[in-house]
Parts: C-alpha cells; structure tokens; sequence
C-alpha cells in the first residue's frame, strides 16, 4: 500500500531536520529561538511519527503523535518562553567545559561512536549496511540526540538552559522508541506528564535554585514573579 | 572537441562574464534597502568597471612583475574556473574540465596570486590584508575540501558536469542530504567572497579589511580586472549552489529556446540568492576574527554529517 521508496526519503529529510535542530540547539546563544528550535525539534518527531504510523498503521504511534504535538510543541515551549520573559535573560553566554564549537565536534565522534557501538550489538556489517536501514539509523540518532542533550546540560550555566538540554534528551529517548521498542502508551504519558511538572518546577527553581529560602522570597519579587497581594506572611 | 562543447564554452563565459556585475550590484542594493537607503542603481558595477577600463594604471615604485601579472593571472584562472561549472547548459565534460579537484585548485591559485601582489607593493595594509586572508584560508581550506568530498560521495562522481546532469535529471535534490551540504556550500560563499561575518567588503577602514586591504594597490585597468575575478568567483560559487540545489531550467540540449529560458531562469534564480545574501549580511554583525573558526566550524559539522548519513543511512 506505501512505497519504501518515498517513505525513506521522508524519514531521511526529518532525521535531517531533527539533527539541524540539535546542532543549533548545541551552539545557540539565543534563548528565544533556542525554545523555538525545541518546538521544531518536538514537530519533526511528531512527522516522524506521523509517517510511520503511515508506514505500519499501528495506533498507538497516532496517539504517541497526538500527544507529542500538544505537549510538546505547544504547551512545554508556551511555559518556557513565558518563564524566559519575566526573568528577562536574551541570552546564555556561559558554559562549562565545552564551547559551542568543541561541542558540535564531539557531537560528531559520538555520532560514529553510537553507530560502531550498536552495529556490533545489532550484528550489522558496518560498512554496508542492512536491509531495514532506516530502522536502524533512527536508533542511532535517537542515542545521539540522547547523548548531545546530555552534553547540552553539562555544558551550559544557566538552569533554564539545563531543562532544555534535558528535553531534547527526552526527545532522543522518544525517538529511540519509535524506531526500536514500542515503549507502552502509559510510560510515555507519564514521562510526558513528568516533563510538564518539570517545567512547572523550573518555572520556580530557575530564578531560585542557589539561593537560600529567605533570598529566595526577594529574588521572587525582583523577577516579578511574585504578586504582592498573594505572599504567605 | 566537439562543436556543442565550443559552444558551451562561449556561452558559459559570455553568461559568467555579463551577470556577475549584475549579482554584486544587486547585493549592494539589498544591503541599501534594508538600511533605509536608496542605494546605488543595479547597473552600478558595469559603469565603475568601464570607467576603470579607461583609467590608466599607476604601479607602485616599489612593486615588481608580480604586480603587473597578477590581474592576468587571476582573471585567466577565474575565466578557466567558470567553465568547470556549468550555469545553463549541460555538456559532456571534455578533458579534465569539470573536476572539481582542479577547481577548487584554480580558486586557490587566484587566492595565492592576491596574496602576493597584496605583499608586493610594499604597503602596510597590504600586507595585513595578505595576512589575514592567508591565515582564514588556512582554516576554511580543509572544510571547502569536506564539503566537496561530501558531494563527491552524495552523486559518486568527481565531475561537476555529472553532478548537475544527474540533477537535471532528478529534477528534485537526489537526496535530502544535500539541504545539509546547502548550508555548508552558503557559508563557503560567504567565506569565499569576503562577506560581512568574515569581511566587510564596503570598508576602507585599516582594522577589519580583508580583500580590499589586498587590492588598495592596484589601479585602473588591472583594479578592474581584479574586481571582476571577485564578481566572477562570486557567481560561480552561487551558480554551485543553485544548480545542485534547485536544478530546474537547465538546458540539456542545444537549442535557442531551451537556452534562452534557462538564461533567464539562472538571472532570477541568481538575484533571488542575492536577495538572501544581502538580507544575511544586513542580519548579522562582523565576527571577531579568532572567533570565525566556528563558522567554518558549522559548515564542516553540516558536510560531515552529510557523509556519515550517505554512508550509513
């Protein structure tokens, strides 16, 4: 009923896309569109499910859609660019360890690494290839993505940034499931519902996370995230 | 070498040699538009060419033959470069034309050739230019090279001929990954023709020149000799993009008809590129230059990632 043909160019062009959107992810200053490369990042996933589930009609995968779509790319970005304006950072120049740069090339090694290390475990000759290569090669971005969230997160100061090195963590695991385990419907809503008390809890830590509880209480009033008349005595 | 070939040959370089002055005035304009200014007229660059044809040339007392070479040599290698890429018509390739190995060669040779004359005179600025111009090269060479391995390994041919004729005939990029290697090929066009994060091709100003510090010392006749090998190097890099990219209009037969539309779909392809270079210059401020290794950065990560998709994927 589907042509392979078409189905893997499609799947090639969002794998595409979901690496452009790490790479810039990995290397942005700009908070603004550091959120809108995390929702684009969310919707080419979405695609991607979309398309399989037009490849193998499997319902779950809709529903697996479904949800990434409304979490994801609308509900989780709205929070954190709201988040992002009142506590009025543009921008995130600081990192650990990495510069934007070395990251991107390690970003690389680990690439190659994940596809050695998972062609031995699968048993696929590295050089040629296999039959099912799209399957295959999802996985491999899916553990890369993993792997350059998880640099994102060590990599950068500030918590705002962190959270999101962790989403796109998220969206590495979900990637992976995809294309290898079905992961069941209800593991993925509770991390879905987990990433959103996440965000809740960011939305608080973010301005707070190293301060003591009393500094805690004026920093709240200085970010304006605090109304006056709601403070507990 | 066969008749379509000569006539490929001439009308490849009449097309090269007749719109590159229009794409670097068109830049200009963008740039003015978005500044809020009216800008100098579309035609600007063919008027300041012809004037400086008239002028005479006044060599330095210190310069010696490099000098005088030097915007023979460039033009030549340019004018040789141009027929490796085909703009509107796809021949068969004769010889080594079209092997994208001693094209990238006769680009450096150009570069090398600037270089000295920049040395030559004996100026400061010139020789900062030299300089800098030497130590980007030094960095952006081994990315140029990825990224035309990359293309090399997308189309499995080392021939630009067979690389647009197989698009042409695709009629669509061959394969999603060239939107990577797109990214990559922008930034070597930036990179290339000294645009604004690594040069500001307006300025005059000592601090940040890089091309224009190279050619201060050259006057008249041989300034716009050099002017159009920068115009011409700018169109080739363009014609590069666009045709692996957005191959459609190409000619593949020889007839009057086919080559006239391709002509004038190649001039709104082009200007619609221009459009996007002007409006990414206006966009972006100039780097500090010992932070441009991440630029060229950015475009090695694109074209390696490109080789590992096509090998793996």
């Amino acid at each position: 009923m589907t042509d392979p043909e078409f189905f893997n160019g499609i799947i090639k062009v969002l794998f595409v896309c979901v690496i452009i959107t790490a790479a810039y992810i990995i290397t942005t200053k700009n908070l603004i569109s550091l959120v809108r490369a995390y929702a684009l990042q969310s919707l080419a996933l979405v695609l991607i499910a979309l398309s399989l589930y037009w490849y193998e009609g499997a319902g779950i995968l809709l529903a697996i859609a479904g949800i990434t779509l409304i979490f994801k790319v609308i509900v989780i970005p709205y929070f954190i660019s709201n988040v992002q304006e009142k506590i009025r950072i543009k921008r995130d120049i600081e990192f650990h360890f990495l510069s934007p740069t070395s990251s991107l090339l390690i970003s690389l090694a680990l690439m190659l690494l994940v596809y050695i290390t998972l062609s031995r475990i699968v048993g696929i000759n590295a050089v040629t290839g296999s039959a099912e290569s799209p399957f295959f090669f999802g996985a491999v971005i899916g553990i890369s993505l993993l792997l350059m969230g998880m640099m994102v997160t060590f990599s950068r100061k500030k918590a705002i940034t962190k959270v999101l090195g962790y989403l796109s963590m998220e969206n590495g695991v979900l990637l992976f499931g995809l294309f290898v385990t079905e992961l069941p419907f209800i593991i993925e809503f509770l991390i879905i519902i987990d990433l959103v008390i996440l965000i809740l809890l960011t939305t608080i830590l973010t301005v707070g996370i190293d301060s003591t509880l009393e500094e805690y209480h004026n920093r709240l009033h200085r970010f304006y995230l605090w109304e006056e008349q709601e403070e507990s005595p | 070498m066969t008749v379509e070939f000569l006539v490929y040959g001439v009308i490849n370089t009449l097309c090269v040699v007749l719109l590159s002055p229009l794409f670097v005035s068109l830049i200009k304009k963008v740039k003015a538009w978005s500044q809020g200014r009216q800008g100098p007229s579309v035609f600007q660059t063919y008027y300041t060419l012809a004037k400086l044809l008239k002028k005479e040339v006044i060599y330095s007392g210190n310069s010696s033959r490099i000098m005088r070479a030097t915007p023979w040599v460039c033009i030549s290698a340019v004018l040789v470069a141009s027929l490796f890429v085909p703009l509107v018509f796809v021949t068969e390739p004769f010889g080594g034309i079209g092997n994208i190995i001693l094209f990238l060669y006769l680009l450096v040779l150009v570069r090398f050739f600037m270089a000295l004359s920049g040395l030559d005179a004996g100026s400061t600025f010139g020789g900062m230019g030299s300089s800098r111009e030497m130590s980007i090269s030094a960095v952006i060479e081994p990315t140029t090279i990825i990224v035309f391995a990359a293309l090399a390994f997308v189309f499995k041919s080392m021939n630009i001929f067979d690389m647009v004729g197989t698009e042409v005939i695709a009629g669509i990029p061959v394969s999603p990954t060239l939107i990577l290697i797109g990214i990559s090929l922008f930034i070597i066009l930036i990179v290339e023709t000294s645009r604004i994060p690594v040069d500001n091709p307006e300025t005059h100003l000592e601090l940040t020149m890089i091309h224009e510090g190279m050619i201060l010392e050259q006057s008249g006749r041989n300034l716009a000799l050099m002017e159009l090998t920068a115009a011409i190097k700018q169109t080739l890099l363009m014609a590069l993009l666009i045709n692996l990219i957005v191959p459609w209009g190409l000619s593949t037969t020889l007839s009057f008809a086919a080559i006239a539309v391709a002509v004038c779909l190649f001039a709104v392809k082009g200007a619609i590129l221009s459009l996007v270079i002007g409006l990414f210059e206006s966009s972006m401020a100039k780097m500090r230059f010992f932070r441009l290794p991440s630029l060229f950065m950015m475009a090695f990560f694109f074209s390696t990632l490109t080789i590992i998709i096509e090998v793996f994927a």
